[in-house]
Order: structure tokens, then sequence, then C-alpha cells
């Protein structure tokens, strides 16, 4: 049970004694003591867990990011649009760029649009229906990009206390079993093995409760943005059909 | 990603690094030293419990009787005195207590001296004899007691006694209150008629004297010497408070209370009505002997009233008590049940 390497502990040295002196203080039961005495089970939890942990806020200070610059967009890409400049002039200056967001809906209709006039199209339900499609699969894989990951947050908030638990009934085994094995049930015997083991409970906790707060927040401001952008590929496909029935429609008359 | 990844990490490193120098073990609890204290559980008979010794001598640590003089020792002597037996019976204050002869052990019978049955003698003694038999006794006619007079194994007996104790006797009249009335009768009674039957027999041989023995002999019979008391064990310790016996200090245990319980319940016949009369409590003490059986009559100390249906289970009571006699409990503990104190609840039987 104990491999810290510091020679048998103080408290094993008299049992008999009532009240036993605890090893020094801060020496022996620090977190990194408690670490160290903890058998591997445990430590290979332990710093499962702390990988975990360390994943989890790399996904969760990646989406935030992400987020942020995404609504940043959306907001200029809205003020653009809406200023009045004409469709060709910003599909001519987004065609060759990296867009996302509304951008990379807004450049996908564009581009299937173009492609159907340069054909000359026949039916104006036709050309509706495949600037909807164009605008769709867009949209799904904007939103792909942006929900990526979240699901690995979802995972650690559930999963990371069971494995904080069973790293803790490992260690709390094998503590009782070397109780038994001192023939001494003095609670300054049990104690430390039983702080070890808590420790990988206290660990899971702590990965685990930043997960599931921020899989709460991300995926709802994830659900924020693709309702944002739905509505905007619902309204351009509105002013796109508005389009095709003036442009169609003289063209047969 | 990358970057959040870093950024995660060195957070880690942070936070893991600040953990280790600022969450350093607890401050051990301050705990006072307190000896442990162990704690025996011990019978409160063990203390209370009387142990022999001098009941007017200042308290010492051991309780001791008053130290005895004569030097020899008795075995198994369990009572403490100067007797050279071991008697029960409490040290008399006599100054000088010398040992007793007759009054503890039982002259050996005397020795057969078959005599001739035909000798004929007659006897004086006998004659005093009527005025003092009790009138309420059962007397045969005197005509049988005529012939059985020439009886010569009493002859033989009186006249050993007499030769015995024949220095004694001018000295001391025989103390009036060692005279047990009852047996005179009894010695007067039953071997009057067995003589009448058979005459020859008991002449042929020799009896125990106490059949035999005429009641104006029982004066010379008596033992002139008062009875010393006390035990034969020596004390040679400073007399030091203490009781008259060492009690032992046990109880009866549950089990032997129910038993007893469960016998005077047994003869005890409920007095009819007494179910709903309410409290018919009775209390019933009484002594028991050594073979359990009852010692006097039993008596009322609780409940039990003068008239009426109280009265009937006071009766009662003392009737199951007596029907039941002898008790079978545990002779070891005699101390323990020798008083015996039973409650008689009627309304705990319904």
């Amino acid at each position: 049970m104990r491999r810290g390497g510091h020679g048998p502990p103080a408290i094993f040295r008299d049992l008999s004694m009532e009240n036993i002196p605890l090893a020094e203080p801060g020496v022996q039961l620090s977190v990194w003591a408690l670490f160290l005495q903890a058998g591997w089970v445990v430590k290979l939890v332990m710093i499962g867990l702390l990988l975990a942990s360390i994943w989890t806020w790399a996904i969760v200070i990646d989406k935030l990011v992400a987020y942020a610059r995404m609504r940043q967009s959306l907001n200029r890409f809205e003020q653009v649009f809406w200023s009045g400049q004409s469709l060709e002039d910003l599909y001519a200056t987004l065609a060759d760029r990296k867009t996302s967001g509304m951008g990379s809906i807004f450049v996908a209709a564009m581009r299937e649009w173009k492609k159907s006039f340069e054909k000359g199209a026949k039916s104006p339900l036709g050309l509706q229906t495949r600037i909807d499609k164009a605008m769709d699969l867009a949209l799904t894989r904007e939103m792909e990009r942006l929900e990526g990951k979240l699901g690995f947050l979802a995972t650690i908030g559930s999963a990371a206390p069971f494995i904080g638990l069973f790293g803790t009934v490992v260690g709390i085994m094998t503590s009782f079993q070397a109780i038994a094995g001192s023939k001494s049930t003095n609670l300054a015997v049990v104690a430390p093995g039983i702080a070890e083991a808590l420790l990988a409970t206290a660990i899971g906790l702590l990965a685990a409760i930043p997960a599931v707060i921020a899989y709460n927040k991300l995926s709802s401001d994830a659900g924020k943005i693709a309702v944002r952008m739905e509505g905007f590929a619902d309204e351009f496909s509105a002013i796109l059909s508005r389009q095709i029935d003036e442009k169609v429609l003289p063209k047969a008359a | 990603m990358r970057a959040a990844l870093t950024t995660s990490a060195v957070m880690h490193a942070v936070l893991i690094g600040f953990g280790l120098f600022s969450l350093s073990a607890p401050r051990a609890f301050e705990v006072a030293d307190i000896e442990a204290l162990p704690v025996d559980i011990i019978p409160v008979e063990s203390i209370t419990q009387i142990q022999e010794g001098d009941k007017k001598a200042p308290l010492a640590e051991k309780p001791a009787p008053l130290p005895t003089e004569r030097p020899e020792i008795v075995p198994d002597a369990v009572k403490v005195g100067e007797n050279s037996l071991d008697t029960e019976a409490k040290p008399t204050p006599e100054p000088k207590p010398r040992p007793v002869e007759a009054a503890a052990l039982p002259e050996p019978s005397p020795r057969p001296e078959p005599k001739p049955a035909e000798e004929p003698k007659p006897e004086p003694v006998v004659e005093p004899t009527p005025p003092i038999v009790p009138a309420t006794e059962v007397k045969p006619e005197p005509e049988p007691r005529q012939k059985v007079e020439p009886d010569p194994v009493k002859e033989t007996i009186a006249a050993v006694e007499s030769e015995a104790e024949a220095v004694a006797l001018p000295e001391e009249a025989p103390a009036p209150a060692a005279r047990p009335q009852p047996a005179r009768a009894q010695t007067a009674k039953a071997p009057d008629r067995k003589e009448t039957e058979t005459p020859k027999k008991q002449a042929a041989k020799p009896k125990s004297d106490e059949k035999q023995f005429d009641a104006d002999e029982v004066a010379a019979l008596l033992n002139k010497e008062k009875a010393s008391g006390g035990g034969a064990k020596r004390s040679s310790e400073q007399a030091a408070l203490g009781g008259d016996k060492a009690t032992t200090g046990e109880t009866l245990s549950q089990s032997e209370m129910d038993a007893l319980r469960g016998q005077v319940q047994r003869c005890w016949n409920i007095p009819a009505g007494a179910a709903d009369a309410g409290d018919l409590r009775v209390s019933v003490k009484f002594r028991l002997d050594r073979s359990g059986a009852l010692e006097g009559s039993p008596e009322i100390i609780a409940g039990g009233g003068t008239a009426g249906v109280e009265r009937a289970a006071a009766e009662a009571a003392r009737r199951a008590v007596s029907r039941c006699s002898p008790y079978t409990l545990p002779a070891e503990k005699y101390e323990a049940w020798a008083d015996v104190i039973v409650n008689f609840d009627p309304s705990e039987m319904f």
C-alpha cells in the first residue's frame, strides 16, 4: 500500500497507545504525498482524470473562443448584408475568401444561383429547391464544426465521477487489506489510506463539474447560433425566391 | 485547438503547482493527552456481602472476630469460637468458655449391658410423673403402666446415668428453661404404648436412651455445664468490625426465582371474584429450612384486610405457601432463600 519511499510511517511504531502521534503533518499527508502513497490503479485513475480535465478545459476554451468569433462574424456579415450593398458585389468579395457561418451559407446559395443561371434555368421550382439544399448543407457543415467535441464534455461530465469512485473503491479496498495485515483498527492507521482513496473521487468531481456546466452552456450557445443562421438561411431563401420569380417569369412571358 | 489545449495544460499545471504548495496537509487536530481509564464491571454482591468480624470492634481494613484464646486447631472448622466442636450457635457471653461435653454431641449410646430381663425392681421414680404429663394427652390408663414398670433397660440406663452425673447433681439445680415441654409429653406417650404391646422384646435388645428415659430423669440427663456455643475456628487477628457470620452475597438467578414462583403458583387457588376485585395484592413472608421445607408459619406482611375478599385472598396466599412446602431450591444458595417474600397479585393471573 505504502510506496512513498519514506520508510515505515511513524504511525505504525506504537499501536498499543491510545493517542498515536501522527507522522509529521505536512510531509505525510499533503496532496502530493497522498498521490505518491496511492497504489498504481488509483494513480492511473488519478492521472487519467487529470488528463481528461486538461482536455475538457481545452475544449471549453476552444469553444468559448470559437463561439465568440462566430458571433462576431455573424454580426459583421449581417451588418454588411443589410447595408444595401449589391449581392453580386458581396459574393465577389466573399467567394475567394475563407468564410464561416452566414458567409458560407450565403456563398453556397449564391454559387448555386450563379451556376443555374449560367446554364439557363428551366424551372424556377427546381432552382429554388437546389438553392435550399445547398444552404442546408452549408448550415449543417457549420453546425458540425461548432458542436464538434461537445460530446466529449458530456461524456466526462457523466463518467468522471464514476471513474473517481472506482479509484476510491480500489483505494479503500487496498487500504482495508493493509489494515487487516497491520492488525490494528486504529483510526490513525485507517485514515491516510482512506484520504488517499478519496482524493481519486475529488479529482473525478473536479473534472466532471466544469465539464457538465460547460457542456450545458456551450450546447445552448451553439443552439442560439444555429437558430440565428437558420433564420438567415430562411430569409435569404425568401429573397432569392423573389429574385427567381422576377427573373424567370418575364422570360417565360 | 492547439492554443486551447496549451492554455488548459498550463492552467492545470499552475493550479496543481499552487495546490501542492498551499494545500498542504491540514493541521492535525489538537488532542489532549487523556489517560485511558479502564472500567471493570463487577457485581455489587461481592462488595455488599458481610464478612465475619466483631460487631463492637472499630472498623479496620479487614473484618476479623475477637481473637480466641484456646490454641488447639480443629480441622475444617467454619465458625470462629473457643469451642472444640464446630457449632452454629452464638458464643454465650460467659467469661470463660469451657469445652462442651454433652450438649453438642450426643453421648455414644450406652454400652449395651444386657441384663436378665426377669430382674424385677421397684421403680420409685415413676410415681411423680402423672401430674406432669399434660392433661390433653391421650393417656392410657395407669393400669398397663404398672405392668411395664419392671423395665430392666430403663433401670440400667438410670443406673448408668445417675452414676455418671452423681457428682454434678447436688451442685446445681437443673435449669428450668432448658426443659423442653413438648419433648416430655412425647416421651410420656409414645414409649408407654409400645411397652404395653411388646415388653419382652424391648427388654431383650438395648435401645437408645431417648426412647425409654423417664421424665424425671431429664434432670439427670441434662448437662450442667452451660454450652459455650460458638464454633471451633480459632482467630488470631485483631478484632475488627464485621458481622456475626459471613454472608455469601449470592442471589437467586432469574430462572431460579421463576422456578420458585412456579412452585408457589401451582398451589395457589385464586379466590373467586378476586380477578375483578381490583388491588388484592398480598405479600407473604416465610422462612425455609435447608431442606426447603417451611419453617414456622407464613406471615402476611402486606395486603389482606380484616374481612371479606381481602381476607380470603390473604388466606389463599398463606395456604398456597403452606401446601407447596417443601420447595426445591439450590442448596448451595441457602442464604439467599432462607427468608422469602412472595407477592400474590391475582390481577396478573388473568
